[in-house]
Formats: C-alpha cells, structure tokens, sequence
C-alpha cells in the first residue's frame, strides 16, 4: 500500500501537502528516541513518533522510512514541515494515539 | 519530556516551592564547544548534603502530595541522553544552582520549545516573584530580561496586564530568535 492511500484510509491530516505521498509501506515501526529509532527502523516503514523538531526530518531521510506519523493531534513546528518537504517526506497527524494507530494499520496491512 | 521548555518550568517550579524570591535563568550556547546550557539559581531554601545527594532518585521527593518527584531525574535524563550532564549546587538557607548542558549537534537534544510561555506562565502564577532570563551565544550579543526591572519601569501599572504581558513572550521570542537562530536547528529566524 501506497503513502497516499493509507492516509485516506485513516483520514491522517496531511501536514506537508503532497509531499511523498507516493512511497510504499513495508511496516510499522513506533519509538521516540531518534538515535534508536535511526539503527532499528526499516526502510518503507511507517514511522510513529510524539517528536516534532526537525531532527524527524533527518532521521526519517537517514532511514528511508516511508512517512511520520504524530499521534494525538501534536503540532508539528514550521521548520520541520518546511525541511520535510524540501526532502519528499510526508509528515501526517493523526488525532488517535500510538496504540490506536497501530491497531488500525494491523488491519490494513497484516502482520 | 518533548522540549526543555518543559523541563524548565519544572525546575522552576521546585524553585517556588523552596520559597525562593529570585529566579536567575541562564540559557547559553557555545556553538566551538557544540554546548547547549542552562543554569537556574534560586535564593530559596537551599538542600541539606544528604538531601542533595538524593535528589536524582525518583523517590527521593520531599514532596507530601505523592510519592515519586520526577522533575530532576527526567531533566538529567535528558541531558544525558544527548552526551551532556546536570549538576546541582546547593547550600541550605542560600538557594541552589541546577545546570545542564546538552550537545547541541545530539540527535536527541531536545529543542528549547517555548520558553517565553515558560517565564510569563511563571510571572503570571507569581506576581510577587522576581525572575530573570538571560541568553547567551560564543558568537556574541546577549540578552537580558529582568521582572523587577519591568516593574519598576511601569509603576503603579501591574506586570500581569494583557498587553505587558504580550510585549514580554515577543521581547522574549525576539531575544531567542537573534541569539540562537542559526544556532540551534529548531528556532526560525
Ligand atoms: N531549587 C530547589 N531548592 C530546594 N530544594 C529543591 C530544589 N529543587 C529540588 N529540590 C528538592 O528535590 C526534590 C526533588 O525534586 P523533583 O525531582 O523536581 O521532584 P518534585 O519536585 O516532584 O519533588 C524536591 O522535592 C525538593 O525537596
Ligand atoms: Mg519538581
């Protein structure tokens, strides 16, 4: 499944306009402490994190994951909408919880 | 804690309730050493030896409400997490210093936030309390706010008015933006 059509399924607000949309999602893959998250996600994954500053931006291009996804309607900062943009990463805001993302996207993309 | 903002108006908050009258916060950067610190100094109750050797235990509060005080051991947590440490000096019946720096350049320093909500959030919740900010870059230029010397400039006019207290979060947001824009990759300039 594509960027685009998962956050049509889970109505995710779009917080970067059209950016990387497009990519394919592998899996799911959920934690805040970025220096971990940067040795443990997988390329294609989603990405859910509480963190919003810019440093997503980087860990997000380092590890190739498919998209970020904040939970609990968190406000993203300009500068970090601005440099995921300028690097074709969607940034996506959701108004459930971690948990309650994960549930969902376990229907929609299995194990 | 998603930002230091947070983390500062906790230390805050033990400097209140420690019945300090005077809050000094000192926020630096030191772009050679790639150092981001923070210093608060409070005159309040100060800490006995044995107390402050406690202090990062989490069950370590003098707190009566409940039974775990967090405030300091998360802060050094995230200190320590991106490569940089806290300390606190106190001395009982002076007051206390807790300081912490940060790796500016770590992945996982924390970005300051908003910390012009933190000090009017303080100002408003404590008219009577007199609190400084002072921000600090190697470059050069500095910045300096003082509650008493606002007051003092306005009179019989309270500093918890609406307008004084939107000029100070802008002075405030100003002051972090030309200190630290350029600096620290979450302020934009
Ligand atoms: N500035 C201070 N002055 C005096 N005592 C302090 C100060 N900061 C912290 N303490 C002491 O350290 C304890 C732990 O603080 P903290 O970790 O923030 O937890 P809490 O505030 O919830 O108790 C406080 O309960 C207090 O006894
Ligand atoms: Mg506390």
């Amino acid at each position: 499944m594509k960027v685009k059509e998962f956050a049509e399924k889970l109505e995710l607000k779009r917080l970067t306009g059209e950016s990387g949309l497009d990519k394919e999602i592998t899996g799911v893959y959920a934690c805040d402490l970025l220096s971990w998250v940067m040795s443990h996600a997988v390329k294609g994954n989603i990405w859910i994190t509480v963190i919003t500053n810019i440093n997503i931006v980087a860990v997000a291009v380092l590890t190739e994951v498919s998209c970020i996804i904040v939970p609990e309607g968190l406000k993203v900062e300009n500068v970090t909408i601005k440099k995921a943009q300028q690097q074709g990463i969607a940034i996506l805001s959701s108004s459930m919880d971690t948990y309650g993302i994960c549930c969902r996207a376990y229907t929609l993309l299995g194990k | 804690m998603r930002d230091l903002s947070l983390h500062l108006m906790d230390i805050l908050q033990n400097s209140i309730a420690a019945k300090a009258s005077k809050i000094s916060v000192f926020i630096y950067t030191d772009t050679v050493q790639d150092e981001l610190r923070i210093v608060v100094e409070d005159n309040g109750m100060g800490m006995e030896p044995e107390q402050l050797d406690l202090v990062a235990d989490p069950f370590a509060t003098s707190r009566s409400s409940r039974e775990v005080g967090l405030g300091i051991p998360l802060f050094k947590a995230s200190a320590e997490r991106a490569s940089g440490c806290l300390t606190i000096e106190s001395m009982k019946g002076k007051g206390t210093i807790v300081t912490a720096t940060f790796k500016i350049s770590h992945i996982d320093r924390l970005p300051l936030g908003n910390v012009a909500e933190t000090m009017v959030h303080v100002i408003l919740s404590n008219p009577q309390l007199e609190v400084e900010l002072t921000l600090h870059d190697s470059r050069d230029g500095s910045f300096h706010f003082s509650s008493a010397y606002i007051n003092e400039m306005l009179g019989e006019v309270s500093i918890s008015d609406y307008e004084i207290i939107t000029w100070i979060r802008d002075y405030i947001d100003e002051g972090i933006k030309s200190n630290f824009g350029g600096v620290l990759n979450e302020i934009d300039y």
